[in-house]
């Protein structure tokens, strides 16, 4: 191997990363889901996040499929797993958890410099925590119909998001994610890239650094987000449809009551072909 | 109340051990094969899903959404779904909506506001119940197939696959990890309040500690899948379109497929019957 190649992250190498950083952030998050939260006074003290695991993997290796093994780890094994599937919605979740954990690892150059990979570890947590924040305020606009005319809403969803973001990175953020972090990166540098074959990164590592290409890559990424978010939540589409259909109510009952008619007819057909199977089986 | 909490907490993580959730997901995975949804073809499912994970969220009809939840509920009983799966659903609806009508009467709020949070709470609790069928009610291999045929990315239906089979082992492993370092080390006291908190500091410590032998571990056996992978061509069969159809050949819609389709297409067309008739 020459000395190019040696810093440069191999296709199967990248498989690796994404094999490793997907099974173990999913492991954690099966456990998140199960610890059970409890309340001090005001103060909610829960084990949200374990994203120190990618964050870490994320430091040491190339970032990109770190991200992505931690998003791909979270949906498949605490939603796909425990059937908590929330369709469309689990993409906002999955590119915000790709982009902090993609910032984070960008932004450390020398993974032994304990000052930047502190700050890395906790500006990667609350670009996450603040872009989910501002997705779940739009999400509750939206999905609510007429949102600023029930009485204590609005106020009620900003008190209770901007309290939980905070409550997060200082609960979570600092405890579960900075000393973590601050704790492995030290430990498992150079003694974990021999593992998957690879030399430890270093200043001249091309995955380091962050430029304008990560940041708008980045950006573009959250947009995405918001807009399969406001997909999933505006409820303007259908409601036009049916306004051209509310103009004579008669007729969609009448069109419902032919759909009903013609399901029964595909129903009986379908059992009377079934019972024929039968007979010709035996 | 904080003695209530503390109680509570307590109770669940009496019961929440590692062996029992590793139980449970297996159970989850692999428990129900002989069940009704477990028997239908995974893109009839997919798709009966896609309608029912999406169309929710864009109506706001009261009628239509509880015909949905009744018709999505059934499926669930039908799927035989994991206690543990159906628990986190409860508790997943609660804490989106619940808590927000709690809040909204701190606020000063009132029952009007009722409403409009219960048809959000339809819509969540339709679409996750229509989750926990599809997801839950077929296992991974089927699953995956599904997916893949829908043109989702090869890595996406691997790591279904992969993460069924490795969760197991990977769960296996934590425990050991876990259990050797209780083993070595000192729990604190906890009688008083003080020594309780300090004890819960201390199994998150060893909890957080244990992942580091666990990350070296991970490292060497995820290299070895790669290379096994590798081996066998695995991302040059992963984008040729040859592989693919061979492995999805044996995918066949059977007449119980369309059953199910029609039923619930005559139940959703009764529930809009009813809200134009009332």
């Amino acid at each position: 191997m020459n000395t190019v190649s040696k810093n440069a992250t191999t296709q199967s190498q990248k498989l690796m990363i994404f094999v490793l950083t997907m099974s173990l952030y999913g492991l954690s998050t099966l456990f998140t889901e199960l610890i059970p939260k409890f309340q001090v006074g005001l103060v909610e003290f829960s084990v949200e996040y374990f994203l120190f695991i990618p964050l870490t993997l994320g430091m040491l290796f190339d970032p990109l499929s770190a991200a992505l093994g931690a998003a791909t780890g979270e949906l498949v094994f605490s939603e796909i797993m425990l059937g908590q599937f929330g369709g469309l919605g689990e993409l906002e979740k999955f590119l915000t958890v790709t982009i902090g954990v993609y910032i984070a690892g960008r932004m450390v150059k020398n993974p032994k410099n304990h000052v930047m990979v502190g700050v890395a570890a906790l500006v990667g947590t609350a670009a996450q925590l603040f872009m989910g924040m501002l997705v779940d305020i739009a999400k509750v606009q939206f999905a609510v119909e007429d949102f600023e005319a029930v009485a204590g809403l609005p106020e009620s969803v900003f008190a209770t998001e901007g309290f939980a973001f905070a409550n997060d990175l200082l609960f979570s953020g600092i405890l579960f994610c900075l000393l973590p972090t601050l704790y492995l990166v030290p430990r498992l540098y150079g003694k974990i890239e021999p593992l998957l074959g690879m030399a430890p990164r270093t200043a001249e590592s091309p995955v380091a650094g962050l430029n304008a290409k990560v940041c708008i890559v980045c950006v573009l990424g959250f947009a995405c987000a918001v807009a399969a978010e406001m997909l999933a939540s505006s409820g303007t589409p259908l409601i036009e449809w049916e306004a051209e259909w509310a103009e004579s109510e008669t007729a969609l009952t009448v069109g419902m009551v032919v759909a009903a008619a013609l399901a029964v007819v595909a129903i009986v057909g379908i059992l009377v072909k079934k019972n024929r199977e039968k007979r010709v089986a035996c | 109340m904080r003695k209530m909490k503390k109680k509570l907490s307590e109770n669940i993580l009496e019961k929440f051990s590692m062996d029992f959730l590793r139980n449970q997901v297996l159970k989850n995975a692999y428990g129900n094969d002989d069940t009704v949804i477990a028997g239908l073809d995974p893109r009839v499912l997919i798709g009966w899903y896609l309608f029912f994970g999406l169309v929710p969220w864009f109506a706001n009809d009261l009628y239509f959404l509880l015909g949905s939840f009744i018709l999505v509920m059934v499926t669930t009983i039908l799927a035989h779904v994991a206690g543990l799966v159906l628990f986190l659903f409860a508790l997943g609806v609660f804490s989106q909506t619940g808590y927000l009508f709690l809040v909204t009467l701190v606020f000063g709020g009132d029952a009007s506001a009722i409403v409009p949070l219960l048809i959000l709470t339809l819509k969540v609790a339709t679409i996750s119940l229509a989750s926990v069928t599809v997801f839950s009610g077929l296992d991974p291999d089927k699953l995956s197939n599904g997916l893949m045929w829908y043109g989702c990315p090869e890595r996406l239906s691997f790591s279904i696959s992969y993460a069924y089979r490795m969760l197991p082992m990977l769960m296996e492993e934590f425990q050991n990890v876990l259990l050797s370092y209780r083993l070595r080390g000192n729990p604190p006291a906890r009688d008083t309040f003080g020594g309780k908190v300090r004890y819960l500091i201390y199994e998150i410590k060893i909890i957080m500690e244990s992942f580091y032998p666990l990350m070296l571990n991970t490292a060497k056996r995820s290299r070895t899948t790669v290379e096994a992978l590798e081996l066998r061509g695995y991302r040059y069969a992963a984008t040729n379109k040859a592989v693919k159809k061979i492995k999805l050949s044996h995918l066949k819609v059977t007449s119980n497929d369309l059953l199910f389709l029609a039923v619930s297409f005559l139940w959703v067309v009764l529930s809009i019957l009813c809200s134009t008739l009332f």
